[in-house]
């Protein structure tokens, strides 16, 4: 799914339907995000209290008294910082005498500011010298990545398959989805061209592996094992690539039933419903550092919203590795069509003795490419030319990004229909489960084989 | 005459245009905004308690 916008329309004419639905995604999402914010706020203050336990018990469990305890912390940021300005003078200087060719020097990361418990928490833990149970709580939440992504997906698919969502809602949730794409186009402001050319040029070397290996190894398996080719079709492009706009796009192209359509967004649904919701678990348990799980993500997981939801679940780094691979993959959609073009038109037609059919190459690159990318380019090199400032960065690449996310993303959970994944079935499902699973599984041997360090934005 | 999935593919692709542009349009206004210093370092913290 490059976007997601299947049955909706953006335009201010259907803006009343939509905005039920899309107060009810921003509440969610405000709601997630302020879990989020506890839960963290929580597990920073049980690391604090843990190091402070450790050393009251050090010191025959004494604390000292608070107002101390904040005049050392204090001292020792001020040391800190007093180093970090040294340092950037140093690398200040260093970047004024930089010779052409020559590498930049590293920029030192500025000192992050000591976090304190609050007056009231730090005398209770002198008292009681037990840890709080909502510090251990919070700790919990962080270790499990129970964060805002979890939350608004296990949520959402909750309440969308117990109370339902009413109808009044529905085109409101649907539309919410896409608002996940300006995150994805403000996080450009964390790449540079060298980055991006770096990872992308791998991450084609993926998508030509991996995408289009799995829709030529559908279309060929589909036609062997005699599969009905309008199915075949539209779960090859599916499957490969971009879920349910690669479906709709190549149905018409292969002539689809509406049968078949549904089969295939069933299949496609159920396995990207399941990959999002275990691809975190099995990274952890592989070990995977982040860039090379986004790299994974970017290239297993079968559409935009869910790889982008997976990916943020296992941690920021994660993110900007998958974005890239999948600006890569979305782009590859007019070469989907075009494949699907030869394999199911072109080709049985010369087979046939026939003339070969003209194809308007240019058409369907035209109207298929997903412009949406172009705007993470300019941000990108806007980037490059020194435009934004880091916490310019931040504000865009974390904290804005938040905010469309936890609106997508509660679109996203809010349409995980049960209904929708019973779908699936037949030979095709079963050809098209067994060829994401096996890119899911080569591809994942593929990135941890190449390693962080080739996946890792800097 | 169109099949049912010509015109429900160009439909879905006209929506998604238009969903583009639309996403375009947000992420300019985010970028204007920070840009301008409209939304601040502090800006999504307020939002929460």
């Amino acid at each position: 799914m490059a976007g997601g916008g299947i049955g909706i329309e953006y335009s201010f004419r259907a803006l009343p339907r939509m905005l039920p639905g899309l107060i009810l995604c921003m509440v969610f999402g405000w709601a997630a995000l302020q879990w989020d914010a506890t839960t963290h706020g929580w597990s920073v203050d049980y690391k604090e209290a843990e190091r402070l336990l450790s050393i009251a018990g050090k010191e025959g469990g004494a604390f000292a008294p608070f107002a101390d305890y904040t005049a050392k912390s204090k001292e020792s940021f001020a040391l800190k910082e007093a180093e970090y300005k040294t340092k950037i003078d140093e690398h200040k200087a260093a970047l004024g005498a930089l010779q052409a060719g020559q590498a930049k020097p590293k920029e030192p990361k500025k000192p992050a500011k000591p976090h304190l418990l609050k007056e009231s928490e730090y005398n209770d833990l002198a008292q009681s010298k037990e840890m709080p149970g909502k510090f251990s709580f919070g700790n919990k939440i962080i270790q499990f990545q129970l964060t805002y992504v979890a939350m608004l997906l296990l949520v959402g698919m909750l309440i969308r398959n117990t109370v339902g969502v009413a109808e009044v809602f529905k085109a409101g949730t649907i539309a919410a989805r896409p608002i996940i794409k300006p995150g994805i186009i403000i996080l450009g402001g964390y790449y540079l061209w060298s980055d991006l050319l770096k990872v992308g040029a791998i991450g084609l070397g993926l998508v030509v592996t991996f995408v289009l290996g799995t829709q030529i190894l559908i279309s060929y398996w589909g036609r062997r094992s005699k599969v009905d080719e309008g199915l075949a079709g539209v779960m090859a492009a599916g499957v490969g690539v971009c879920g349910v706009s690669a479906a709709v796009a190549v149905a018409p192209v292969v002539n689809a039933k509406p049968r078949d359509f549904f089969y295939a967004i069933g299949t496609i649904l159920l396995f990207g419903t399941l990959a999002l919701f275990t691809f975190p678990y099995i990274g952890q348990a592989l070990n995977m550092s982040q860039p090379v799980f986004g790299a994974w993500a970017g290239t297993a997981i079968l559409n935009t919203a869910q790889l982008v939801a997976a990916a943020s679940w296992y941690g920021h780094e994660a993110l900007l590795t998958a974005n890239v691979i999948n600006i890569v993959r979305v782009g590859f959609i007019p070469l989907i069509v075009l494949w699907t073009i030869y394999f199911y038109v072109v080709q049985p037609a010369i087979a046939a003795g026939g003339e070969a059919q003209k194809v308007n190459v240019w058409q369907v690159v035209r109207e298929k490419f997903p412009i949406f990318i172009l705007g993470f380019f300019i941000i990108v090199t806007m980037n490059e030319y020194g435009m934004f400032v880091q916490s310019e960065r931040d504000i865009l690449g974390k904290e804005l990004l938040k905010l469309f996310f936890a609106i997508g993303f509660a679109g996203v959970g809010l349409n995980i229909a049960f209904d929708d994944l019973k779908k699936a079935g037949g030979t095709a499902f079963v050809i098209g489960v067994v060829a994401a699973t096996l890119k899911a599984v080569l591809s994942a041997v593929a990135v941890m084989a190449i390693g962080a360090e080739v996946f890792a934005i800097k | 005459m169109p099949s049912e999935f010509e015109k429900k593919a160009q439909d879905t692709f006209s929506a998604e245009r238009k969903e583009d542009v639309f996403v375009l349009i947000l992420a300019a206004i985010a970028v204007v905004l920070v840009k301008l210093g409209v939304i601040g370092p502090s800006f999504v913290k307020s939002l929460f308690f």
